[in-house]
């Protein structure tokens, strides 16, 4: 999975709001348009969104490739019958569909979470919804980008813990039981240590969020979430 | 002025702590050891009432601190042990931040409380890294940066110096000296009494969580051998 790298490009310049604004309209656009021609200008979308935060669809493939198996399985369960004819490409298509306009939708989430920081998507979310929830909703999202790279981290840690040890000459279901069970007690323990750690340094529901502003560069981005979101009444 | 009056706390009904009573005025270097489970990291999380105590008080500046918490996470600032376990944020700066944030403070102020942090601690013009590929080192005087943005009047560090080779060790202590100097008090919680005793105005000495010696650092070191704390020179 990918994560927040500071840098300077055009993607990160933009107002995380704008940022939100055509995820979003985007993510509706790939619903509303299922057929070849809606996925194709999604696709150029796709690739400005990309080009914008300087990211390579190899590094998307690669750092969601564990998503990869279960949208080739939708495929695979509507292309391969138990009889005869065996195979049924025309039954295949809209599985196949869905599951690009899927990664589609994962690429630019990817690059929106590449380029904004967890504290400017709490500013985000909360100047989108005011009051106690937005606050409420800010503040988990925000604990969430956290704790993923650090739950992630453990994970790995325990894999290379359990090869070190010649773990992975063991059969796969004994594995994901080691991995998962200590993944599991690690990751309560780590839960309570970042909670003292954030009571610790006073964390509140009402901190002062960064500075985040709407500027030339934004005028873009908000006209494509616009236009996306007008395709779709249109 | 901070008290610790009767302090108990158990787990489970075994006791961690067990009846301390400590005064440490404004600007002491206090240095708080003893052998692995005699209670250090349990007793120091009492300082900013990140525990609360089973009987017993403590009190920061005459008020108890279960009455005024966020005023004792203020005035007490912490690192913990694990300075990982303690990082909000994927950047220096944004972890630097974090805490002045929660306190509601406006920007200027912030990035001021911010810069002198980071500067405190020698990762002036880090701000944009990417705390990952901070050394350990620099991990461990990150979360000192992190406590010191709270401007605390005390900073607690537990076990600062573990896995930090020499130089590292060397760097972190000059620092510290700086800040001692600069009228903070430091309490110091480790097992390994290296480079600090000439540095430190006390040195008490736990056990089995009660306090087994509370005398200056010439006076404490006959003592400490018994209590399975490496002294240096012995």
């Amino acid at each position: 999975m990918l994560g927040y790298e500071p840098g300077d490009s055009l993607a990160h310049r933009l107002d995380p709001r704008t940022k939100l604004a055509v995820q979003l309209a985007f993510a509706a656009a790939a619903f509303a348009h299922t057929d070849p021609r809606g996925l194709a200008v999604l696709t150029g979308i796709t690739a400005l969104a990309l080009a914008s935060a300087r990211l390579s669809p190899i590094s998307i493939v690669w750092g969601y490739r564990f998503l990869l198996p279960l949208l080739a399985a939708a495929v695979l369960f509507e292309l391969v019958t138990l009889g005869p004819p065996w195979v049924e490409f025309a039954a295949a298509v809209d599985p196949l569909l869905a599951s690009y306009r899927t990664l589609l939708i994962v690429a630019v989430a990817a690059g929106y979470v590449r380029t904004t920081s967890a504290r400017e998507s709490r500013a985000a979310v909360q100047w989108a919804i005011p009051g106690k929830p937005g606050r409420l909703l800010g503040a988990g999202v925000g604990l969430v980008f956290r704790f993923l790279p650090l739950l992630r981290r453990d994970l790995a840690a325990i894999r290379d813990a359990e090869r070190a040890r010649l773990g992975d000459e063991r059969p796969t279901r004994e594995r994901l039981r080691t991995v998962g069970a200590a993944g599991l007690r690690r990751a309560f323990a780590r839960a309570d240590r970042l909670a003292m750690a954030l009571s610790a340094r006073c964390f509140s529901w009402n901190a002062t969020l960064p500075r985040i502003r709407f500027r030339a560069v934004d005028v873009p981005a908000v006209l494509l979430a616009v236009g996306l979101g007008a395709s779709m009444v249109v | 002025m901070l008290e610790l009056d009767g302090l108990v706390h158990e787990y489970d009904g075994a006791r961690a702590v067990d009846g301390v009573s400590l005064t440490i005025p404004d600007g002491e270097f206090l240095v708080l050891c003893g052998p692995n489970g005699s209670g250090k990291s349990t007793l120091v999380r009492h300082l900013n009432g990140l525990l609360e105590p089973d009987a017993g008080r403590v009190l920061v500046d005459g008020t108890d601190v279960s009455d005024a918490p966020v005023a004792a996470r203020t005035t007490v600032g912490m690192a913990f042990q694990e300075p990982r376990d303690q990082f909000v944020a994927a950047t220096v700066g944004g972890d630097v931040r974090f805490g002045p944030e929660n306190l509601g403070l406006d920007h200027e102020e912030i990035d001021r409380r911010a810069a002198n942090a980071l500067s405190a601690v020698g990762l002036d013009g880090r701000e944009s890294d990417r705390i990952e590929t901070l050394s350990g080192g620099e991990r461990e005087r990150l979360a000192v940066a992190g406590a010191l943005a709270m401007a605390p009047t005390y900073l607690v560090l537990d076990e600062p110096f573990t896995g930090l080779d020499s130089p590292a060790r060397e760097r972190l202590l000059a620092r510290l000296r700086d800040l001692n100097a600069d009228g903070t008090g430091l309490i110091v919680v480790t097992h390994d009494l290296r480079d600090l005793l000439d540095d430190a105005d006390r040195v008490v000495c736990l056990a089995d969580g009660e306090v087994v010696v509370d005398a200056t650092p010439g006076d404490a070191i006959e003592k400490l051998t018994e209590y399975g704390v490496r002294v240096p020179g012995r």
